[in-house]
């Protein structure tokens, strides 16, 4: 018998609907119109409708393919790394932790600096003249690479989101391998079993769904990502470091091309919600 | 229940009277340019205003600033959005184009020229009409350090030296000169030589410091390069002459310098701080950099490297003389006022000599013509110097004040900051921008 009948359920789901409908429909319907008109801030307020021409541009525009390609890698490399450190820091670390918590607040530091902070920070960091690591890279090597021209930009940038965001994907992984039953662990040891084959055999598996969606979550704070990026370099020479967001900010704003903009925000939302689609279809494999 | 409504109405009165302290009295709402030196001068010249008998409490002006990240796009969508919360509104030379169909013409009368000067007036014009009072104006210094300099040019050596390097690098004979006669070829050898790369014996690690970042304020530095070897956006007729000889020229001789090692190997993530951190270190001989950090660079207490030793001069010559880019930012009128005519009278207020001079004298740099500046001499040297170089070597780019300035600015950076990293070659870079440039400044 269902603890609610269909009725009920409608009513107690109209706010949330009604809530959606307003604040996140309002905006989609607007942008859907946006994308298929010819638009500029002087006509906001009376676009024209143009067909599928935006959408057309945006799709033939090289500097869009090369802002995908930017955030694909930025978020595939950076969530897997992410991982793979904070999975290797949650072992690592748990015996630690489980005697001195404490030690927690320290790890999670990184996360409380909004992340253009971070990327304002790195600037004075990394400044030939003013920066600490220059100045020690001189002292001790007599020369300090450039961090930020096109070569190194890319890889830098890496390692400034890495290094912020890892904490992330270590807490949830630290939440998750402590919550693994301590029966579990001591059938295995009894069964015979060495750390390294209860971790890959046993403690893994236990921790997978959690895995799949820190990784999903850093790829897609990745993929979207605007805020560091653009303190550190812009959009970099040449655009070599334009993300699909940085591309969308610019398209709008500083070129005026409000069609074409909200045209690839819809391309981006759509890509979004396939890959939550497939997100939810793996999780749900997983359960059954 | 009637506590909490009590309650409720109190604390709503309370944050009004705390948030809107000002707004409630307002009459002309000034939204001006936040932090720094222009919001302190804007508020001393708006306090006086306010002060005067002659102004009627209708009139009295209230100001309003928000944050600088961003503000020229949030002053876009407000004003797209038909906004009349403010009279008056911020508004920049190379944005003019874009404001300009939600403001309105000002008539600042005759006497504004000559506190101004037509040149400076010119930078808040578009098609022909002015919409804006100019308060403080942008250009470019090129700084550079006097010991080195003295020091290679009392030194035989040295010389040789420079001209071996001038020879090599530029293919030209070329000898140590003083640095307000100095060409562009002058600079660049004399950067050649101040550079630890090119010349191992150099006593600072860089001859220059190339603001290169992929950024449109860094154009406006690099494009008085090309302009004093005759470039411009667009001839006469409005054709797009971006891949003219002399901005070839220009373009080039920034990519030999930043190859050469004649500037930091970060350079193409610079702007305007870094390049005040790197000269300010004592670690660069010059620096083409805004003028606003005059203040800081001749500072002692701010930069005691280089303060003591750190000299001034207009950006150098080329075949068709010195060019220095200049903008101004200034205020003009909102189309959806609510209150025009007080707006109007303020402005007009602002462009008299009186209100010209106190904003000067309270820290803002605005561009007077000689006879106004020499008024403030004692106070403000620096604005002589501005005053000087803006109406001598100032220029506007044809098409740099029309709708699309900032996205051509824009264009630029990114295909000018392209080649410059090696990632496409000088033609694909001044064909993309000529191609960006005639669908934006067609439009």
């Amino acid at each position: 018998m269902a603890i609610v009948n269909r009725a009920e359920g409608r009513a107690y789901l109209t706010p949330l609907v009604g809530f959606l409908l307003f604040f996140l429909g309002f905006p989609a319907a607007v942008n859907l119109v946006y994308s298929i008109s010819t638009v500029s801030f002087e006509t906001l307020r009376s676009p024209s409708l143009s067909g599928l021409g935006n959408y057309a541009a945006v799709l033939a525009d090289r500097e869009f393919w090369g802002a995908v390609s930017f955030s694909m890698r930025f978020g595939v490399l950076t969530a897997l790394a992410e991982c793979l450190i904070g999975l290797f820091l949650a072992v690592f670390l748990t015996p630690l932790l489980a005697k001195r918590s404490y030690l927690m607040a320290p790890l999670m530091l990184p996360l409380m600096v909004a992340p253009a902070m971070i990327g304002l920070m790195y600037r004075l960091v990394l400044h030939e003249f003013a920066g600490p690591v220059p100045y020690y890279l001189f002292e001790w090597f007599g020369d300090s690479p450039a961090f930020l021209d096109v070569d190194n930009a890319f890889r830098t940038l890496l390692v400034v989101e890495i290094l912020q965001w890892t904490p992330f994907a270590f807490l949830l992984f630290y939440m998750a391998y402590a919550a693994i039953p301590l029966e579990v662990r001591e059938a295995a040891s009894l069964d015979g079993a060495s750390a390294l084959k209860a971790l890959w055999w046993i403690e893994l598996p236990l921790m997978l769904p959690t895995l799949v969606i820190a990784f999903f979550i850093r790829f897609i704070d990745g993929f979207r990502v605007f805020d560091n990026v653009y303190a550190l370099t812009g959009s970099g020479a040449g655009g070599s470091t334009t993300s699909l967001s940085i591309y969308i900010y610019q398209a709008f704003f500083k070129g005026g091309a409000i069609g074409k903009a909200v045209a690839a925000s819809v391309v981006l939302f759509l890509a979004s919600l396939a890959v939550l689609y497939g997100l939810n279809w793996i999780t749900g494999r997983g359960r059954r | 229940m009637k506590l909490n409504r009590t309650s409720f109405s109190a604390a709503a009165v309370l944050l009004a009277s705390v948030a809107l302290p000002g707004i409630s009295q307002a009459t002309v709402t000034v939204l001006g340019w936040p932090g720094g030196s222009e919001e302190t001068a804007l508020r001393a010249t708006v306090e006086a205003y306010n002060a005067q008998s002659g102004i009627a409490d209708a009139d009295k002006v209230e100001l309003l600033f928000f944050n600088r990240d961003g503000f020229f796009d949030k002053l876009q969508a407000d004003m797209a959005a038909g906004s009349d919360a403010f009279d008056v509104n911020l508004v920049a030379t190379y944005s003019i184009g874009r404001y300009a169909p939600y403001m309105e013409p000002v008539d600042l009368g005759a006497d504004a020229g000559k506190v101004f000067g037509e040149s400076v007036l010119k930078t808040m014009q578009f098609d022909g009409k002015q919409y804006g009072v100019p308060t403080d104006l942008s250009l470019h210094f090129m700084y550079y350090r006097k010991d080195l300099v003295d020091a290679l040019m009392q030194d035989d050596a040295a010389k040789k030296k420079y001209a071996e390097i001038a020879k090599e690098h530029l293919g030209k004979d070329l000898q140590p000169k003083d640095p307000d006669s100095w060409t562009w070829d002058d600079w660049a050898a004399t950067t050649l030589y101040f550079s630890k790369q090119v010349n191992p014996e150099s006593p600072v690690r860089y001859g220059t410091v190339l603001q290169m970042k992929n950024l449109l304020f860094n154009m406006m530095v690099f494009q008085s390069l090309p302009r004093s070897y005759g470039a411009d956006w667009t001839d006469k007729d409005g054709n797009v002459t971006v891949d003219s000889d002399a901005y070839k020229t220009g373009l080039e001789l920034y990519k030999k310098l930043y190859d050469a090692g004649a500037s930091p190997k970060d350079s193409l993530s610079y702007e305007y701080a870094e390049t005040n951190a790197a000269f300010g270190s004592g670690q660069a001989a010059t620096a083409l950099q805004w003028n606003a950090a005059a203040a800081d660079l001749t500072n002692a207490e701010k930069t005691p490297a280089v303060a003591a030793v750190t000299g001034i001069v207009a950006p150098p010559s080329g075949p068709k003389g010195r060019a220095d880019h200049i903008h101004g930012l200034g205020l003009g009128l909102n189309k959806n006022a609510k209150n025009k005519e007080g707006a109007v009278k303020f402005l007009k207020w602002l462009a008299t000599e009186d209100a010209a001079l106190l904003y000067a004298r309270s820290g803002g740099s605005p561009a007077l013509a000689p006879h106004v500046a020499a008024k403030v001499s004692k106070e403000r040297p620096d604005l002589v110097k501005l005053g000087e170089f803006a109406s001598q070597y100032g220029y506007v780019m044809n098409g740099a004040t029309s709708a699309n300035a900032l996205s051509v600015y824009e264009l630029q950076a990114k295909e000018f900051t392209g080649y410059w990293a090696g990632q496409q070659s000088l033609e694909d870079a001044l064909a993309h921008t000529k191609t960006g440039m005639q669908d934006l400044l067609k439009k």
